[in-house]
């Protein structure tokens, strides 16, 4: 089976027309939703948050059979992604997207696990931190999208479990959690 | 000393012909009985060589397969029903109840990718993997029993050739002449592009793209425009070993 790295690519990425977008809605239904578990899958185990569409991405091309999406399946497959919560646009030429393998409020979920197994329920990290520092280090949360983690934050900020404030610069913005 | 009518010949007559009926009845009898008995030794005998290579009809689908042949030529259906002897005894009714289920299983989990037609190879290396804590082997004719018995269901479960495949239809589609010489066609490479449909068959261009469309429309055909040449191809779930990609996630 063929690889990108260590991981594992499913079979129908070896078999040409799934690079073209289908056009009996029955064979394409099918299609999309074997790329949409694709792209995310993909995504989690490589911690990739954004994705360009007009963008070299290693899944938009198969060099061993010689296949390559064209735009018109990317934004197909894309855009079935954000109507099911599972990516948003970052353009209004949907030209960017921001990969959700976790739903904005189950990351937020993440982050209360996360104060909780370390003990944080009373204490003030800054957003940095919470993204690279050693804590968060071998958890899903090391290295999330700042975009992502900001919705998550005012999320919980909404429901009273943390204050966010300002620093000087954006890199220090801090978090009081008060679980 | 000559024979006059009368009412003692009569009867003499009438005794004699009941003699005779009697005594064919008895040799009718006699031959019934004895054939009764041949077939009776032929069962126990049958019976005796199941029990004797039980396991061997279990385990080895080759050996399986003769002897359903040897039952067949003897008119002994063992699959016939779940009860009686031969199910009890070798336990294959529930072997082939089981496979059908299974083999119902995979072509429905199949279908979206390939329209429910289905390489009979494919189908068996999959049977195969699902059943893989099984020790028993399942060979193709193991497969195209038990389908044989799905038919009974009026499913629509049927085996077809195209070329040198066979495969199985779990969709009640019926395939018209054009559309089984282009399967046979997309055999080599796996598909086929509309001028080689043309070509080969010695087709119009209109009957070309017509079966194709069809074939397209019941999700047998998938399109594929990124080749270089620019050419469109019609490529074949079912007659590519990959019929089966998605559904062993």
């Amino acid at each position: 089976m063929q690889k990108l790295g260590d991981f594992k690519l499913p079979h129908f990425f070896n078999y040409p027309p799934y690079f073209t977008l289908q056009p009996v809605r029955e064979t394409r239904e099918k299609q999309v939703q074997l790329w949409k578990d694709l792209i995310l899958d993909y995504c989690r185990t490589q911690k990739i948050f954004i994705i360009g569409l007009e963008e070299e991405f290693p899944l938009f091309s198969n060099p061993v059979i010689e296949r390559t999406l064209s735009h018109e399946a990317r934004e197909a497959f894309f855009s079935a992604l954000v109507s099911e919560g599972r990516a948003e646009w970052l353009d209004k030429g949907h030209r960017k997207c921001l990969i959700l393998w976790h739903r904005i409020q189950d990351w937020a979920g993440i982050i209360l696990n996360f104060v909780k197994d370390n003990g944080f329920e009373d204490s003030v990290m800054t957003v940095e931190e919470i993204r690279s520092g050693i804590e968060s280090r071998g958890t899903e949360l090391h290295g999330i999208d700042r975009t992502i983690l900001m919705r998550a934050l005012k999320i919980l900020e909404q429901k009273g479990k943390l204050a966010i404030f300002k620093g000087t610069s954006a890199d220090d913005e801090g978090v009081k959690f008060s679980v | 000393m000559r024979r006059r009518p009368g009412i003692g010949g009569l009867q003499t007559a009438a005794a004699a012909r009941d003699q005779y009926r009697l005594l064919g009845e008895n040799v009718a009898k006699l031959r019934t009985d004895l054939m009764k008995e041949q077939l009776a030794t032929f069962r126990s005998q049958l019976e005796e060589f199941a029990r004797k290579h039980k396991n061997d009809i279990r385990k080895n689908p080759a050996f399986r397969s003769q002897f359903h042949e040897m039952c067949a030529k003897v008119g002994v259906d063992p699959l016939a029903s779940n009860k009686g002897f031969w199910a009890e005894l070798l336990g294959i009714g529930d072997f082939y109840y089981e496979l059908g289920v299974q083999i119902v299983e995979i072509c429905l989990s199949t279908r979206p990718l390939n329209g429910g037609l289905i390489d009979l190879q494919e189908l068996c290396k999959l049977l195969r993997q699902k059943r893989k804590h099984d020790r028993e082997a399942v060979s193709e004719d193991d497969c195209l029993r038990a389908i044989s018995k799905l038919k009974t269901l009026g499913s629509g479960f049927e085996v077809i050739s195209a070329g040198k495949k066979k495969l199985v239809r779990s969709v009640p589609t019926e395939l018209k002449k054009d559309h089984n010489e282009i399967l046979e066609l997309a055999q080599a490479q796996g598909y086929v592009t509309v001028d080689e449909v043309e070509r080969r068959l010695s087709w119009t261009h209109g009957r070309a793209i017509d079966a194709l469309d069809t074939l397209l429309d019941e999700g047998l055909a998938m399109i594929d425009d990124g080749h270089s040449d620019g050419k469109r191809r019609y490529w074949f779930p079912c007659v590519s070993s990959i019929s089966s990609f998605g559904a062993d996630s």
